[in-house]
């Protein structure tokens, strides 16, 4: 197989896909993204929509809500160890 | 109310006679792909309900409905890509719908001389999209110890006293920081214009942040070519080589395509 043929097959990444269906590049005015009606195009802000990609990759991802309420663990058991600490200053 | 056409893509007229269009289901999975001929040029296009279509509806759908995104984003791409397999095609972006087949009509013969100039770029010649990813902690150790001005930098500061070592060592990182987006982008900027070489066009895109392409590496650059197709195993062999040369010290430069033209083809 040529390099080019092992490109060519290999699987595609939603991102990629977005990446070249939703921002045409050259277009781009940062605000590109639905044209409706008749003539008149209707933008859509882009930033919108790349917080709805970013909301999906989270999504898939699972893991993400998991390990952020790992760190807020973290970061309360740090704020209990402070606590403590001022409680013995208090003493 | 008549229904709304959702235009995929526009086709050489010429090209449509000689080749009539496989059967493909439309956007909403029900009706199939049809084509419009409005004189040299032919739409392919699918109907779709006002009632369940609409401004408000799509930009809900793509604002709450991921799944939905997903689901027709790869419709939209998988439709476009068949048919440039067919055809010389002029893709149209997600989503483009319009009211009824006279304000199609209209759009198409007010571009009529930018279609035919965009149909005969297009002709023989590919699309082509490269990313080029990169481990910044890799990157960063390499910069920080083998720069010179931070070498200087830090010598510098060995001679100050502790206090003023710390507030130092701050701005030093701050510089390698720096450094490195310069090293990144000097770096990318050499490898572009290499590629740009064997190609008609070469644009560079927006970089997206790893929660985007959930990866472990930082975009580094986003690029995207039109090369003829003549060119494209030298240009991907090209990529290859950059690939092993710059593989270990934590690059990884990306080829996908061929793409429909999506980037050299605007015409609206």
């Amino acid at each position: 197989m040529t390099v080019r043929e092992s490109i060519e097959n290999k699987d595609i990444a939603l991102i990629d896909i977005l990446d070249v269906i939703l921002d045409k590049g050259v277009a781009i005015k940062g605000d590109l993204i639905i044209s409706i009606a008749g003539v008149d195009l209707v933008y859509l802000d882009l930033r919108v929509l790349i917080s709805s990609v970013e909301t999906l990759v989270q999504h898939k991802q699972g893991t993400r809500k998991t390990v952020t309420s790992d760190q807020f663990d973290k970061e309360r058991e740090g704020l209990i160890h402070a606590t403590g600490q001022r409680d013995k200053w208090a003493n | 109310m008549s229904d709304l056409l959702y235009l995929y893509g526009l086709i050489p007229t010429k090209e449509a006679n000689e080749k009539a269009l496989p059967s493909m289901k439309g956007f909403d999975g029900e009706g199939e792909l049809y084509t419009i001929e409005i004189g040299d040029v032919t739409a392919i296009v699918c109907d779709l309900p006002p009632n369940e279509y609409s401004e408000e509806t799509i930009k809900d759908k793509v604002d709450n409905d991921m799944d939905w995104l997903q689901e027709k984003a790869f419709h939209h791409h998988e439709t476009v890509l068949m048919v440039s397999k067919l055809y010389t095609i002029i893709p149209l972006k997600f989503c483009t719908l319009y009211k009824n087949e006279d304000s199609l009509k209209s759009t198409i013969e007010g571009n009529r001389n930018k279609l035919e100039t965009t149909f005969t770029q297009l002709d023989g010649n590919e699309e082509w999209n490269v990313k080029i990813y990169c481990d910044d902690k890799l990157l960063k150790k390499q910069v920080s110890e083998s720069n010179p001005s931070i070498e200087a930098k830090r010598k510098e500061i060995s001679e100050l006293p502790k206090g003023r070592q710390f507030f130092e060592k701050k701005k030093i990182d701050q510089l390698i920081d720096r450094e490195l987006e310069n090293e990144k982008n000097r770096l990318c900027e050499e490898v572009h214009e290499k590629l740009k070489e064997h190609s008609l066009h070469g644009n560079i895109k927006k970089n997206w942040s790893k929660d985007v392409t959930g990866r472990q590496e930082h975009m580094a650059w986003n690029s995207v070519f039109l090369l003829p197709v003549s060119n494209v195993d030298e240009f991907v062999e090209e990529i290859k080589q950059y690939e092993e040369e710059l593989g270990h010290a934590g690059w990884k430069i990306e080829a996908s395509g061929p793409w429909p033209p999506y980037h050299f083809s605007s015409f609206s």
